[in-house]
């Protein structure tokens, strides 16, 4: 077993530990899981660590790290051909930050969940389920797996979003659900028509291997999928068009776009402080890296022909969800649409097709997973102890909560983009990338940059309002004394959640080739694999 | 004179009045009597149509031979009927429904 | 200071911007310490030495010196950080640190029993860490982060005393202007980089300073980014129309509004504009000329209706800000950085006298529990007698403002002034209306600073029945010594020992700018002598209205109001862009609730109902079926049944029944 299947299959190990432990060791399970979090984060840091930068991956096997392929199933289908379904795992610098980001993110939730009390047994154990997913996902290399993942991934939210919830539980959990599953499901009709369009070249046989995928000379002439196919047109349009917005359409759910993120506020308001802190640093980014590894690195022609409707999509989500998230009196769900606007940029900086651009994406996911992580860490903070998150409900806490207060604006800071913040790096350069797009003659025009930074003054105005509104002036509570005497600062354990957060962010901020250097390569192989379609 | 025809008209007439004691009668006994004159009255008409045998007298021997088989029959029935008395109290065969659904 | 001289400038200019950050941090790490202010001052006085000895004097007027560092790679692009050393960017540093360090000393008094003393020192600090590194920055990034830390400096500076509504919505406004300027100066940025390939300012420009096309030098991306480069400059430079932060940024602490927000911070668009002036083509400079020209004099005008002592001061920085802008737009941007010079001194002296007084009439509201505004100069006059110290000071810093010879801001103003007329002259026609402009500023000028001094040391105190002997004194020498040193630094020999030729001055000499246009010799003699004439003038009609009581306006003068309602700009843009965005982002939001998430809900409620139709078909139509056929089979078995109801003589008379039948078939067949 190899060091990423061990990364992998360890919660699922403490999962199955967990269901077997009797009830009477539930304090348990919170060390337990506790202790294979920050055995991940130190394996996903070690790996990080010995990554050979200068390899490319995106569509060369060779450039991939830590691979491990066995073949899984292999099934004689008659007249069809032999299946051939691989439990094939490696990274590259697409997925590497993406998975230590997770092991991070999965760290700080469990910190969250320190205090949870409501059956603490399927709690974790769904939790590790979920980590074990979300591991498996960024670091799938055979579609089939990758689809296997992603499905496994829905089930533990499900759950924890419907039974650790606030009111309306149920509603935000199965609107999460039937979204995610409607994208889905159509992936997997792709998945099979790239299968029976694709050929092993070793084998002669159909293939999952996304890797082959990637490369045009394995498709079989005439397929469905095939590249300049004219004759399997479906209402006119050409097959791996189609097959690109549905795998796009999938991914794009989980980014979220406007306007398919209505599940988002919903799921990340109801769901448990913990959960909205995967949601918002890990699962969203899973949208992402689907629409760079998958739509982009398999149907390059179809990137390059469509990116100027995704990026236009990536501008209207960037004001959209900064607007909307001006308007909100939940904190909770102004935060949530601030993740919208925030998302835009990704989606803006993967579409300018440059390698600025692509490499900002990439930095602002990461730089998301936990500034997001954190905001939503802080929004949990203030629930926890008067149970109320309307924004119009509180003036003046700095007075009260200086140490959080000072969490506070540093999150907001970050995330608005404050130089010295890794979001700043990120923005900067998706703006920068989109501006480079048109003398790169990647089809975007500039005002769609300008539109996106428009978006980093929006989110001064939504931030800056909330601090003054909640934090300045002089104190004054909808609770009154009772609020005062709950709004207790900041505890220890909450601090040593936030602390590395934010310093990770100002960490990044500064030394931002802490990202980059393993990035460069794979973003310049993912260019040079969309280039010739241009 | 009296011709065939005659006896058949009687014959036909005992016969109907035996059917219609069969079917309509709420007594197994004037069932049984009802029986009878069925059978009396195709008795009757052996005996007639024996005219046109008179070398074996075919009907005649036949309407002796029903005459003793409709005794032993009548016997035979009684004996039920005294039976189904004793079982059910009543010889109404429609109070007797044991195998009715 | 032998062995700080031997290290090499490079070195020496990054110790003088890690120091006050080291400051910063031990601050940070100390918490709540009241005498934290200790570390701040320190830190800046170290810093301040290093720059003079170590940076300033070796690197003044030689070679220019550059050293970067790799700081991360971009796809195949790296981008470094860096120090950039030449005349321009070690006089701004030391501009800075000299003007830091006389108002950390004043803070030391100022703001001596303030409970939240230590994060006063620790964002200032912070502001000096982000100020000093921004003058050397050698990366467009590099400035670009510096200008956003300062920013945001000041914007923790702003709103120091949080729990005062009007300050918070002051530092929210300010960021939020300050935004719109950082994304021009991004775009900016992103264009150069577009075009040249590289934001590193050595590769840019190069030794000689000239503008070193890598692509195409020509075409429209040019005057596009220096466009986006001067909303950068704008809006941290308050010029017209993002100029309205500013005199609400005067919420925050008197020094703080000293330093950053009258002598350094906002200077730092002039600055940028200077750094990267080479990129600048004839429409942008225009632009920045016009631009200048407003903002000048909408400010002087706005100056004239205020009140509130340091409201002047805000719009009095923001006309002075527009002479330097001018001085840019023409061309002559050496001119530019010597105002710059010049009026970092003088306007941080203004300030810190106004602090002073400011200090006193609080001091004074305390004890006889008034309920006055205490900066208000209406509430104020006569306070010569009990101020002498600060009065002096002011009438030098108002002297120099106004321009009167033999201060420093005589040289500096008529260089700007000069120019632009010898601009004009040499462009001719409606081109002139800038520099005639401009003179008229002068005068204005002169007239509202005439206007706070008057109104404040002079004539009668008014709570003077209530002042008792003493209660108004000079402030502690805390505060008075830095406003010495200041006061003698406008005084003309710091940068010039001609006292009336601004050619003389050494700062000038720093710079060699060469301009377009031909010196007009005339213009030397006579633009000094007007303004200067003007400005008498101009003081005299001030002394006649405001002290001899001849005012000749009525208190409801529309002009008046227009000018104290600083031109109705604050009510305009909260109508249209605060309450615009709001009514936006509520609409997209009905939007995202009634449309987007309905349509969801839609979607939801119409599969609900489908399920409910199919539900019925299902159950009514498709079962419906099934159940009708067993139904009948069902009713017909029923009516069957009771032929078989065990009656022998039902059988018998069915039998009978169907022979009937049969018999009447045959008859009637």
């Amino acid at each position: 077993m190899g060091i990423l299947s061990l990364l992998i299959f360890l919660p699922l190990f403490v999962t199955l530990l967990i269901l077997v432990l009797p009830e009477s060791a539930g304090r348990m399970y919170k060390y337990l899981a506790l202790g294979i979090t920050v055995i991940q984060l130190g394996i996903s840091l070690y790996l990080y660590q010995v990554f050979d930068v200068s390899s490319a991956g995106i569509n060369q096997v060779n450039g991939y790290q830590f691979v491990e392929q066995l073949p899984w199933i292999r099934m004689d289908l008659g007249s069809i051909g032999l299946l051939e379904i691989d439990y094939f795992v490696g990274v590259d610098g697409i997925s590497l930050p993406l998975i230590v980001l997770s092991t991070l993110v999965m760290l700080m939730a469990i910190g969250a969940s320190w205090n949870m009390t409501k059956s603490g047994k399927g709690y974790y154990a769904l939790l590790m389920l979920l980590n074990t997913a979300v591991v498996g996902i960024f670091s799938a290399l055979d579609f089939f797996l990758f689809y296997v993942f992603y499905e496994v991934m829905l089930l533990p939210l499900y759950f924890l979003i419907g039974i650790w919830g606030g009111e309306r539980r149920e509603y935000a959990a199965i609107k999460f659900f039937i979204y995610t599953l409607l994208g889905s499901v159509f992936m997997l009709l792709v998945i099979v028509g790239l299968y029976f369009s694709v050929v092993n070249p070793a084998t002669g046989a159909h293939t999952f291997n996304m890797l082959l995928m990637m490369d045009p000379g394995n498709y079989t002439p005439d397929s469905f999928f095939a590249y300049a196919n004219t004759y399997h047109n479906v209402l006119g349009l050409e097959p791996r068009l189609i097959g690109f917005i549905i795998l796009f359409f999938a991914f794009a759910i989980k980014v979220p776009i406007v306007p398919l993120h209505t599940w988002l506020p919903d799921a990340h308001v109801e769901a448990p402080t913990p959960v909205s802190i995967i949601l918002a640093g890990v699962l969203l980014k899973i949208g992402g890296y689907g629409i760079i590894r998958v739509c982009y690195s398999i149907f390059p022609d179809m990137a390059a022909l469509t990116n100027w409707w995704i990026a236009l999509i990536g501008v209207v989500s960037i004001l959209y969800g900064a607007l909307n998230a001006l308007a909100q009196k939940d904190l909770k769900r102004m935060i949530a649409y601030s993740s919208v606007s925030h998302m835009g940029f990704v989606l803006l900086g993967i579409a300018s097709l440059t390698a600025e651009g692509v490499s900002g994406a990439m930095f602002q996911m990461i730089s998301h997973g936990f500034l997001s992580a954190a905001l939503f860490f802080l929004v949990g903070v203030i629930y926890d102890r008067v149970h109320d998150r309307y924004i119009y409900n509180f003036r003046g806490l700095a007075s009260l909560m200086p140490k959080y207060t000072a969490y506070v604006a540093i999150a907001f800071f970050a995330s608005l983009g404050l130089p010295g913040f890794s979001a700043f790096i990120g923005e900067a350069f998706v703006i920068i990338g989109a501006f480079n797009a048109e003398s790169m003659a990647t089809g975007l025009p500039r005002w769609m940059a300008i539109g996106g930074s428009l978006g980093i003054l929006l989110s001064a105005a939504y931030f800056l309002w909330t601090l003054q509104r909640m934090f300045f002036g002089q104190t004054r509570l909808f609770g009154g004394q009772a609020w005062q005497s709950a709004l207790t600062d900041l505890s220890a354990r909450e601090q040593i959640v936030l602390f590395p957060a934010l310093a990770l962010a100002l960490l990044l901020g500064i030394a931002p080739s802490l990202i980059f250097n393993n990035l460069n390569s794979s973003v310049l192989q993912l260019i040079d694999l969309i280039k010739p379609f241009l | 004179m009296i011709t065939l025809t005659h006896f058949l008209l009687v014959s036909a007439c005992i016969f109907c009045i035996g059917l219609y004691a069969v079917l309509a009668k709420r007594n197994a006994i004037m069932i049984l009597v009802g029986i009878e004159l069925m059978i009396n009255a195709s008795i009757l008409n052996f005996v007639a149509f024996s005219r046109y045998d008179k070398t074996n007298y075919g009907g005649q021997i036949f309407a002796l031979f029903a005459i003793v088989l409709a005794a032993a029959a009548v016997a035979v029935g009684l004996a039920i009927i005294l039976n189904v008395y004793r079982q059910f109290k009543t010889i109404n065969p429609q109070n007797i429904h044991e195998l009715k659904d | 200071m032998n062995g700080l001289l031997n290290i090499s400038p490079v070195y020496a200019s990054i110790l003088v911007v890690m120091l006050p950050f080291f400051g910063f941090l031990m601050q940070a790490v100390l918490g709540k310490k009241s005498n934290s202010g200790n570390i701040g001052l320190a830190t800046i006085i170290l810093s301040v030495c290093v720059s003079f000895f170590a940076v300033f004097l070796p690197v003044w007027n030689g070679a220019p010196l550059t050293e970067r560092m790799h700081w991360f790679t971009v796809g195949g692009k790296p981008f470094y950080v860096g120090v950039m050393l030449n005349n321009l960017t070690v006089l701004m540093q030391l501009i800075v640190g000299i003007i830091a360090l006389p108002v950390h000393i004043y803070s030391r008094a100022y703001m001596r029993n303030d409970p939240g003393i230590h994060r006063y020192w620790m964002f200032l600090s912070f502001f000096c860490f982000a100020m000093l590194g921004l003058t050397i920055s050698t990366s467009l990034l590099q400035l670009y982060v510096f200008w956003e830390l300062v920013g945001f400096a000041s914007y923790l500076l702003i709103g120091f005393w949080f729990t005062k509504e009007s300050a918070v919505q002051a530092n929210k406004k300010a960021f939020i202007i300050n935004r719109i300027g950082d994304i021009g100066f991004l775009i900016g940025i992103a264009l150069v980089y577009t075009h040249c390939g590289t934001v590193d300012l050595g590769e840019l420009f190069g030794p000689q300073g000239v503008f070193l096309p890598a692509v195409n030098a020509d075409g429209s991306w040019l005057t596009l980014a220096g466009l986006a480069f001067f909303l950068g400059a704008m809006a941290k430079s308050a010029q017209f129309p993002l100029h309205v932060w500013l005199p609400d940024a005067m919420e925050g602490p008197t020094s703080v509004s000293s330093l950053i927000h009258a002598a350094t911070m906002v200077a730092a668009g002039v600055f940028l504009l200077c750094t990267i002036f080479p990129l600048f083509n004839e429409t942008v400079l225009l632009t920045i000329a016009i631009i200048g020209c407003i903002t000048a004099l909408s400010a002087a005008i706005f100056a004239l209706g205020q009140y509130d002592i340091k409201k002047i001061l805000a719009f009095s920085t923001i006309s002075q800000l527009g002479f330097m802008m001018v001085g840019v737009g023409i061309g002559s941007w050496d001119t530019a950085m010597f105002h710059l010079a010049t009026h970092a001194f003088f306007k941080c002296l203004l300030f810190l006298a106004a602090g002073a007084v400011i200090h006193e009439m609080a001091h004074f509201k305390a004890t006889h529990q008034l309920d006055i505004d205490p900066q208000d100069l209406r509430n104020m006059g006569g306070l010569r007698r009990y101020l002498p110290t600060t009065f002096v000071c002011m009438t030098i810093a108002s002297l120099a403002l106004a321009g009167f010879p033999l201060t420093t801001g005589y040289l500096s103003k008529d260089s700007i002034v000069v120019q632009a007329f010898e601009w004009g002259f040499h462009l001719g026609g409606i081109y002139l209306l800038i520099p005639t402009t401009l003179a008229a500023v002068s005068l204005l000028t002169a007239f509202y600073i005439g206007r706070l001094l008057f109104k404040t040391f002079f004539g009668k105190f008014k709570f003077a029945e209530k002042l008792q002997k003493g209660e108004l004194h000079d402030a502690p020498i805390a505060m008075t010594g830095p406003m010495i040193f200041l006061a003698a630094c406008c005084l003309f020999p710091t940068c010039s020992f001609h006292p009336f030729d601004y050619h003389q001055s050494w700062l000038l000499g720093g710079f060699h700018v060469k301009t377009a246009f031909a010196a007009v010799a005339e213009m030397h003699s006579a633009v000094p002598l007007v303004l200067t004439l003007g400005a008498l003038a101009a003081w005299g009609v001030g002394w006649r209205w405001y002290v001899a009581k001849r005012y000749p306006l009525s208190k409801n003068n529309r002009w008046v109001r227009f000018a104290t309602r600083q031109g109705y700009f604050n009510e305009f843009y909260q109508l249209l862009f605060v309450k615009g965005t709001e009514q936006l982002s509520r609409g997209v939001y009905a939007f995202d609730h009634y449309v987007v998430d309905g349509l969801t809900r839609t979607f939801s409620a119409a599969t609900r109902r489908l399920s409910v139709a199919a539900h019925w078909f299902d159950r009514h139509m498709v079962d419906g079926l099934v159940n009708l056929i067993a139904g009948t089979t069902y009713y017909v078995g029923h009516l069957v049944r009771h032929v078989q109801n065990g009656q022998l003589q039902s059988y018998l008379g069915f039998a009978l029944t169907v022979v009937v039948l049969g018999i009447l078939y045959l008859i009637i067949k």
